[in-house]
């Protein structure tokens, strides 16, 4: 039991944190109960967002254990955020749920083999289902996608159902002001005593906060409590005014001067301890307040996080030297070649490839794509027709018969392969991989480089091309057999025909990373390929030399975003493959975008002001995001990000 | 009558803080009024929240899109407010608590008013956003 939960007028949660910690503790790991307590039913929330500690004033952090980053992170986030289209319809984040509206319905699905329960559902008014996994299978790797509720898997531990979470998206911890990152993972332990269940809520976001946040929660069994299920149409609709699709509301910092205004009302609170803060929260902190002792003097015995966020980015981006795939959606998969982001579209036309990543890499994305194209393409189907009555197919055996017993036909070839821009990971394996395809060309027709021979076509933005050839006798960086074979200068470019099935459009983003950047978009499969233009894991690296921009960057972003649709509340829909990092949908592009609008205002602002490029790297404008993307190694730095920024904003 | 407004936009603000999926109090600057005078360019009546577009200057004198948040359309319905209450191009007159983000067209709805009838709302007891 931690002392500070006792403090910050949090008595009474802390007092049922107390009991079930109390409970779990004094029984040293008891053995699953022969018959656990059965927590299905309709719950009615015992205290919920009328109570200040779900939806407490602007500016009130009192009892949260924030760092520096996440106080700056939720003084400049603006409540408006809710109003963009992207954001809408998202259901509440899964810290405040539990305090969000109405009632909780909690449903079980059983093994119809062993009738155990094997997925508990959670719904909440507005919210998506929550399933929670109890058949023991693992989480999903950390390149999976997040969402809003999570992926959960439950145990019992005595009479407590324990639950674990990960891949969540970024939201707020309460309504209204305290900000968490997506790197949060979240346990529950849901103990029912008779008609009351409690659940007591431990959030582990070390981007934020230098310890867990635990909060407990009451509900009451109540057959008569409802769960609105309310549908959100919402997302067609500016709410935020004007005229600006793109707009992110948000406040540079020290402009939300409303942060204290609470406490004209409330003014025996100090403002030190509404700030937040690990010492603020322990019964230590009385000694501050009486002047006999410094805050940063305080010693506080503080909880230690268990949740490893660098091991976590690192694992959502692996750079070990192998190829892992992730299948997407409709004909696409996601390569992740030592931690460079491919995206491969495989089907009866054959293999179309955006990025060939670093040259080290190539014969094992080759091994990789031909092994998946086997599988998908090649394998027996199911027997759906026999002898003669086969349209359309020779022979007088069913194809079935034919597949089995020969050998199956080889995959269609690699046709396409499209670069994003001419970064290294993005063309490094194009002179390999690309001379194992088959493009048919006309004799002397339809090329960019003639005699080319049987290759696929390389596509790009003509830029790329500029930046991997040079004009006659000066020597090209990049060898001729990895230049692009077929370049588009336009704001975008269609492939002529259908590919597996489907129209792919490639966009050109101008002034992005480069001048040459592009994203490509498959249409049916509803599938986006970013390139650098979009990372889960680091800062865009904008190269300023070669025509790069964060205004392009971000305008490459409000792109995606104008063409991607959410499947339901703001969540899955058209997946985003960015260049690095987890696949990803709307909401976590748009909290990308977000992040790179805020950072871009500040440093304007500060420019504005006068400040010299070292001044505005002193005051730090990145500083509640590079917990979160300047941790992973070899991730642009802050400062480089910094420069890059100034020297491009007017 | 500027206190009277404000007692009633507190009264709406403590009222309503169990329904929106946003924070009144978080999103709207509640010790501010601002009056908008202009032409109605949209109205969505919708759940769990309308919205009335409205062109209309700016502090600069500059015309903008203003969004200003209403109440939902079943609350609206019980206040007699239909769909065909409000027609683009009416002319209207809007009190409202201003966004707390500089810069942002969006508002919460105090009171409406139609001088060419004399259509009104936010004036009686209970017309307040929920």
């Amino acid at each position: 039991m931690k002392r500070g939960l006792l403090s910050g007028g949090r008595l009474p949660a802390a007092l049922l944190a107390f009991t079930v910690f109390a409970s779990m503790r004094g029984a040293a790991q008891p053995a699953r109960p022969p018959i656990p307590p059965d927590i299905a039913g309709e719950w009615r929330l015992d205290n919920n967002e009328q109570d200040t500690t779900a939806q407490p004033p602007l500016g009130d952090y009192l009892g949260i254990p924030f760092n520096d980053a996440g106080r700056m992170r939720s003084d400049t986030t603006a409540e408006s955020i809710w109003g963009t289209p992207e954001y809408q319809c998202r259901p509440h984040s899964a810290p405040h749920q539990w305090r969000g509206l109405g009632g909780a319905r909690i449903l079980k699905e059983q093994d119809p083999l062993t009738r155990s329960v094997s997925v508990y559902h959670f719904q909440f008014m507005r919210s998506l289902d929550r399933p929670v996994f109890m058949d023991g299978r693992p989480h999903p790797p950390a390149y999976a996608p997040h969402t809003w509720s999570g992926f959960s898997t439950g145990e019992w531990v005595g009479n407590t159902l324990k639950i674990t979470t990960t891949h969540l998206k970024d939201g707020y911890l309460k309504r209204g002001g305290p900000q968490t990152s997506d790197m949060l993972t979240m346990t529950e332990f849901i103990t029912r005593h008779d008609e009351i269940l409690t659940i007591v809520t431990v959030v582990d976001d070390p981007i934020y906060m230098d310890e867990p946040y635990v909060e407990s929660t009451t509900y009451t069994y109540d057959t008569t409590s409802t769960v609105a299920t309310e549908t959100c149409n919402a997302s067609s609709f500016a709410e935020n005014g004007g005229t600006d699709r793109h707009w992110v509301p948000h406040f540079l910092p020290g402009q939300n001067t409303a942060l204290t205004e609470w406490l004209k009302t409330a003014d025996w609170i100090p403002v030190e301890p509404t700030r937040g803060g690990v010492k603020t929260i322990y019964p230590e902190y009385r000694a501050a307040l009486t002047g006999a002792v410094k805050t940063a003097d305080l010693k506080v015995p503080s909880s230690k996080s268990a949740n490893d966020v660098a091991r976590r980015l690192a694992e959502s981006s692996p750079r070990d030297g192998e190829v892992h795939i992730l299948p997407v959606q409709g004909n696409i998969y996601m390569v992740i070649a030592d931690g460079t982001n491919l995206a491969v579209s495989i089907g009866a036309d054959g293999i179309l490839l955006v990025d060939t990543g670093t040259p080290e890499m190539s014969e094992k994305i080759l091994a990789a794509v031909r092994q998946l194209a086997s599988s998908v393409v090649a394998n027996p189907t199911a027997n759906r027709c026999f002898g003669a009555n086969c349209p359309g197919k020779w022979g007088w055996s069913s194809p079935y018969i034919g597949a089995v017993i020969s050998a199956p036909a080889p995959v269609r070839p690699l046709r396409y392969i499209i670069n994003t821009s001419a970064a290294p990971e993005r063309v490094g394996g194009n002179e390999r991989i690309a001379t194992t395809g088959f493009f048919p060309r006309g004799s002397q027709f339809g090329g960019a480089v003639e005699n080319v021979g049987p290759r696929a076509s390389v596509v790009a933005h003509e830029e790329v091309l500029n930046r991997m050839s040079a004009p006659a006798g000066k020597t090209a960086p990049m060898p001729t057999a990895s230049w692009p074979t077929d370049t588009y200068f336009d704001e975008f470019h269609k492939l002529p025909e259908y590919m597996n099935g489907e129209a792919v459009i490639v966009y050109h983003a101008p002034n992005a990373t480069t001048d040459g950047d592009s994203f490509v978009f498959f249409r049916h499969s509803e599938v986006i390929a970013a390139g650098n233009l979009f990372s889960t894991v680091s800062y865009p690296k904008i190269e300023v030399d070669k025509g790069g921009t964060i205004d392009g960057v971000i305008g490459g972003l409000n792109k995606i975003l104008d063409l991607a649709v959410a499947e339901y509340r703001a969540q899955g829909g058209t997946w985003i493959i960015p260049g690095r990092g987890r696949l990803s949908d709307t909401a976590d592009v748009a909290a990308y975008r977000n992040m790179l609008t805020m950072i871009r205002d500040r440093v304007r602002d500060l420019k504005r002001k006068g400040m010299t490029l070292a001044q505005v790297k002193a005051a730090r404008p990145t500083m509640d995001f590079d917990g979160r993307y300047a941790l992973l190694p070899g991730s642009v730095s802050p400062d480089a990000f910094i420069e890059a920024v100034y020297s491009t904003v007017k | 009558m500027r206190t009277f407004l404000l007692v009633i936009g507190a009264t709406a603000i403590a009222a309503s803080a169990a329904y929106a999926h946003h924070s009144y109090a978080a999103t709207y600057d509640i010790t501010r009024e601002i009056k908008l005078e202009g032409k109605l360019v949209q109205f969505v009546l919708r759940n769990p929240h309308s919205f009335v577009h409205m062109e209309a200057p700016d502090e600069h004198g500059e015309i903008r899109r203003w969004a200003v948040e209403w109440a939902g359309s079943a609350q609206l319905d019980a206040q007699g407010v239909k769909r065909e209450s409000l027609k683009v191009g009416d002319q209207i007159s809007v009190t409202a608590r201003p966004s707390r983000v500089t810069g942002e067209y969006r508002a919460l709805m105090l009171s409406l008013r139609r001088p060419l009838d004399g259509f009104t709302w936010g004036t009686r007891a209970g017309e307040t956003v929920d």
